[in-house]
């Protein structure tokens, strides 16, 4: 706040000899260097898959496209040496590694992506609607949302995917969110409980705006750090359930996934075989999608929280 | 008072908050945060109603404007009971009733730029279209001493008492007849409150308002008000207009509070007489039977714990509720 730019005994205040809407820049809480280093390296991560997908054949991607058990370039595995025309390797089935990640990081970030909107969408509708209205609708969705949060997502969708063994893209998505929305929903419920007290929501209602328009025009701008952080979250969460399922070999098999080679190369044993880059690739790559979410979900609470803040 | 219009009449109002525990939230009491008040305003006055914190002046003040719904009385304002309003109904009446708040941090939204902040009732009253409401704002932020270029600025930008007079001119963009000024003060700096309480009294003579005025600065409330009431633990101990409340106060609460607003003259400061109340305000879940002042009172009987003192009028336009207010001269300081 720049004080001195104001001359409050006058009553009438004068304005700033550098005119209005500056601000000193170190106060700015988006320059949050977790928020931004996550951000660069998520995005880059995405446009490398995106134009990779353009630059690179994607039907290298099916069995016996590719020579068997080809190392990445510059490293020599049984009598063969890796080369630039299969510069990550291929697995035991002639499928190449470079395609395989491709295809399947913006595949499972998709899905986890998706599976998060949806979930944050109806974490929007019913936290709104528990924390602004109460009473009844609240004790229905809280009674709700604790439940199924308590049940172990992995443990439902492993008997669901055995059933569906070939959940598409947006079935897989609208399985995971299912279990994405409790989380938004509870701390969007807490935070309007809270700000439900704030006097200029008191305001509003004592000027006659109706209730949606206090939800969304009042309350929602200042809940945007949340909404964004939850959404992060959820993609994460989301995520991380997908290839867990994946892993266990209940995935989709006709699309490759990251989670789809992990369990491939598990069940050719690659790692005793040595074939590192089979199964070290896609994790190492997982990793760092899951660090950068954590990341911006981090820096995000860093914003909304100023508490959370170091100076 | 020459002509008495009685813009607000409030009959009986009740405001009790209940107290909920466990699982099932069972309600195992009651604050009676406001028990029982009875009151007129008239057009054009300020009417003063002061009490130590917790007294319930400010859930008065937001029951009389429907934030809270009241468990039981009448508020009748053009001859509507408030209480017994629609919700399309009570809209159009928020039109003519409006509230400055104590706090001027908390209470304008910190993502809403000066003019979306003073704009907002006018666009939900739908009265007025983008050019005029854009020329209305900077016409109210100069009403209220702003620079009208700050219209593209947020909250954050401002001092506590500018932030207080954007406040004020959001309150009277919809021209209302009544503002219920909930302590517009007490958050602000000492030299900063003058400020604001010659702009509302400025206001007031140019639109011809009527504020409800709460406030605990007694020297404040005598500076500004008509007429003063003075509130205890959810109930009016007395009323009266500020000259007779302020020189010839008949409750012991009343003197008991007046006594202990410092006078800037050493000499009437070293003789008079302070009273001292003992003890703490009770709690308002259990509150004394009879009269709720009886157990920190120099005066009482035990009468006081049987019955509830009457709201008697003992002078014309003076209120008291006391069962001895006939024998309070001993207590005043004169």
């Amino acid at each position: 706040m720049k004080k001195t730019d104001f001359v409050e005994n006058t009553g009438v205040e004068v304005l700033a000899e550098d005119g209005c809407k500056k601000r000193p820049p170190k106060d700015n809480p988006w320059k949050n260097s977790r928020l931004i280093i996550g951000t660069i390296i998520l995005g880059i991560l995405i446009i490398i898959a995106f134009v990779g997908q353009l630059f690179w054949d994607k039907t290298l991607v099916n069995v016996g496209s590719s020579p068997l058990n080809l190392p990445p370039v510059g490293n020599e595995y049984r009598d063969q040496i890796g080369n630039w025309a299969h510069p990550l390797g291929t697995d035991n089935s002639g499928r190449d590694i470079l395609a395989l990640v491709l295809v399947g990081l913006p595949h499972s970030l998709g899905i986890g992506f998706v599976s998060a909107t949806i979930g944050l969408t109806i974490g929007i509708i019913f936290g709104f609607s528990a924390g602004y209205l109460g009473g009844r609708v609240d004790d229905v969705i809280r009674l709700l949302s604790d439940t199924t949060m308590n049940i172990p997502a992995l443990l439902i969708l492993i008997i669901i995917q055995s059933l569906i063994p070939n959940a598409g893209f947006f079935a897989m998505a609208l399985l995971l969110a299912v279990f994405a929305w409790q989380s938004p929903t509870r701390v969007l419920r807490a935070q309007v409980l809270s700000m439900k007290h704030a006097d200029y929501v008191k305001l509003a209602q004592l000027s006659g705006s109706p209730d949606q328009e206090i939800m969304f025009k009042e309350m929602m701008p200042n809940l945007m750090p949340f909404l964004i952080s939850q959404l992060t979250a959820g993609t994460s969460y989301s995520v991380l359930i997908l290839v867990g399922v994946e892993v266990l070999g209940l995935g989709s098999q006709k699309i490759p996934s990251l989670g789809i080679t992990l369990n491939n190369a598990i069940n050719a044993s690659a790692i005793l075989r040595g074939m590192w880059w089979w199964w070290g690739i896609p994790t190492i790559i997982l990793i760092v999608v899951f660090m950068c979410l954590l990341l911006i979900t981090v820096g995000l609470d860093e914003v909304s929280n100023p508490r959370l803040r170091d100076h | 008072m020459p002509e008495k219009d009685v813009i607000l009449h409030v009959e009986d109002l009740k405001m009790h908050f209940p107290i909920k525990r466990g699982v099932i939230q069972r309600t195992v009491g009651y604050v009676h945060a406001v028990d029982g008040i009875t009151f007129d305003i008239y057009r054009g006055e300020t009417l003063g109603l002061v009490g130590e914190s917790g007294c319930g002046k400010t859930t008065a003040g937001r029951t009389i404007l429907q934030l809270y719904k009241p468990t039981a009385g009448q508020i009748v304002f053009e001859g509507k009971d408030l209480v017994k309003l629609k919700n399309e109904e009570m809209r159009q009446i928020r039109r003519k009733i409006q509230m400055i708040f104590q706090d001027p941090y908390a209470s304008l939204n910190p993502r809403m730029t000066v003019e979306e902040i003073i704009s907002e009732p006018l666009l939900v009253h739908n009265i007025e279209n983008g050019k005029e409401i854009h020329d209305h704002v900077r016409s109210l932020l100069e009403l209220v001493g702003l620079n009208p270029a700050y219209v593209d600025r947020y909250p954050h930008e401002f001092s506590g008492g500018q932030r207080q007079r954007i406040g004020v001119a959001r309150s009277l963009a919809l021209k209302p007849d009544l503002i219920v000024c909930d302590e517009p003060i007490s958050a602000l700096d000492v030299s900063i409150q003058a400020q604001v309480v010659n702009l509302l009294e400025d206001l007031q003579k140019e639109f011809g308002l009527t504020y409800l005025f709460i406030a605990h600065d007694l020297s404040m409330v005598r500076h500004i008000s008509t007429r003063v009431i003075v509130m205890y633990l959810g109930v009016f101990v007395e009323m009266a207009d500020r000259k007779t409340l302020y020189e010839n106060p008949m409750h012991p609460y009343s003197i008991a509070l007046l006594s202990a607003v410092p006078i800037p003259d050493p000499k009437v400061e070293e003789k008079r007489k302070r009273i001292i109340l003992e003890g703490d305000v009770p709690s308002p879940i259990n509150p004394p039977s009879g009269c709720r002042f009886r157990t920190r009172c120099p005066l009482a009987q035990a009468i006081c714990a049987e019955e509830r003192p009457e709201w008697k009028e003992v002078e014309p336009g003076h209120y008291v509720a006391c069962h001895f207010w006939y024998n309070t001269k001993s207590l005043q300081r004169r």
